[in-house]
């Protein structure tokens, strides 16, 4: 005759067995962070976290149309704007890409949780 | 070179702004299309200041500028000038027609007969005039402005696609917000005179500028992210005509000239979105069996709907 204890203890251990990599899976998830090496890494990471953040912002949406968003949201939108346009020229406009201060972009991207950090390439990641 | 673009757009819409209030956006379309050597459709119900933008922006360029008001009973002739029989030398001589100018305001095109509309094709997409196998060069740079109300229905010749696909822009003017408009009333009380807009920009710089925007890089993803674009347009359901080659094409110059006047020497996709309506809806047909199902939506709607589907190079 197994004791109730034994049951119960046995109960525990395969609830905890059932519910550990669940757990974490979401406090792995909830403390991924964006960890960029450059300004374009940065833009990445701010992609994804847009696109899970923000799961009504349409497949097509572009970069003015996000900060837009967030501005409205009260995310202070300043100094990731001023790294965008040395993004842009970047990007766009074939320029080297800028070595430049890109904390701002990573720490909105951060701010708006759930990232599951940036695609790897560095400067050439990108679509 | 680049601050000298945005330079001379806020010249351009301080001056027009003397005597047409609120429409900067108007003004700065107008203006592109300057640059891009394009022409422009000015869509609008009577009063809402079409053809006083259109005057107070040819004044501000300084550049030669015509007026011909389109009636039913015009010809082609008074248009682009024809062979006139010289009794002093007695032979024939071309005579130019006011197409020959810089800016031609084509004043309610759409009253005047599709011979007369086609008339102004070759000029608007080769800009040159042929007349019984004589060609004249137009000068540079030329522009049409037309205006045309969308509302009458009676006596008029609607524009068929083809001429359509020449303008550049079709710029809508919407009635003013009630600020704008008690504006208005009060500028009004003691008269406007489209004599206070004073040239903004010299022919050289205008010349210079147009040069600059062939110099504005699109990159090869933005290319193929307007291709897609293009792509949605020709199988939207709702659509029985997408953007035409042409079209896209005219979206980019377009697209370079805004990024120009905003200082850029490359175009994002932000600047393609947001004069993509402006651009390409004119030329769009509703598929009217989808229209009657209740499935079609206006083509502004239609072309959000593109634009939002299809993902930008970020």
């Amino acid at each position: 005759m197994v004791s109730n204890q034994i049951i119960l203890g046995a109960l525990l251990v395969l609830n905890a067995a059932l519910y550990a990599p669940l757990v974490f899976t979401v406090f792995r998830r909830r403390r991924r962070k964006v960890n960029a090496s450059n300004l374009a890494d940065a833009f990445n990471g701010l992609e994804l976290a847009l696109k899970e953040a923000v799961p009504d912002l349409p497949p097509g949406f572009t970069w003015e149309e996000a900060i837009g968003r967030l501005r409205a949201s009260g995310v202070q939108t300043k100094g990731m704007e001023e790294a965008l346009k040395s993004y842009e020229e970047y990007r766009y406009g074939g320029l080297p890409l800028p070595d430049l201060d890109f904390r701002e972009v990573v720490k909105v991207a951060n701010m708006l949780g759930g990232t599951r950090g940036v695609r790897s390439g560095g400067a050439s990641a990108g679509r | 070179m680049r601050a000298l673009a945005a330079e001379i757009r806020d010249k351009v819409i301080k001056e027009v702004g003397k005597v047409v209030i609120g429409r900067e956006k108007e003004v700065d379309l107008l203006l592109m299309c300057l640059l891009a050597r394009g022409h422009v459709l000015l869509e609008g119900v009577p009063g809402v200041s079409k053809t006083l933008v259109a005057t107070a922006f040819s004044k501000c360029l300084g550049l030669q500028f015509k007026r011909v008001q389109f009636t039913p009973d015009i010809l082609p002739l008074d248009i682009i000038g024809g062979f006139i029989f010289n009794l002093k030398s007695r032979e024939f001589e071309f005579r130019k027609g006011p197409v020959f100018t810089n800016i031609l305001l084509a004043d309610e095109i759409n009253r005047a007969p599709p011979k007369v509309q086609s008339a102004l094709l070759e000029s608007m997409q080769e800009l040159q005039v042929t007349v019984e196998g004589h060609t004249e060069k137009l000068p540079f740079p030329f522009m049409v402005i037309a205006t045309q109300n969308p509302l009458e229905f009676e006596g008029v010749y609607p524009l068929p696609e083809g001429q359509l696909d020449r303008f550049m822009v079709r710029v809508n003017f919407r009635y003013p917000s009630k600020e704008v408009e008690s504006d208005i009333l009060k500028r009004n009380l003691s008269g406007i005179d489209v004599n206070d807009v004073k040239t903004a920009l010299t022919l050289g710089e205008l010349e210079a500028l147009v040069k600059q925007v062939d110099g504005v890089k699109v990159s090869d993803e933005v290319l193929t992210y307007l291709a897609r674009v293009a792509e949605a347009t020709r199988n939207e359901g709702s659509l029985v005509l997408g953007a035409s080659p042409r079209a896209m094409v005219q979206l980019v110059h377009c697209a370079r000239a805004k990024a120009l006047l905003g200082g850029r020497r490359f175009v994002t996709p932000d600047d393609l979105k947001s004069i993509a309506s402006d651009v390409l809806t004119h030329r769009l047909t509703i598929d009217q069996a989808a229209a009657l199902k209740g499935v079609s939506r206006n083509p502004e709607a239609i072309l959000t709907a593109i634009f939002d589907r299809v993902e930008p190079p970020r």
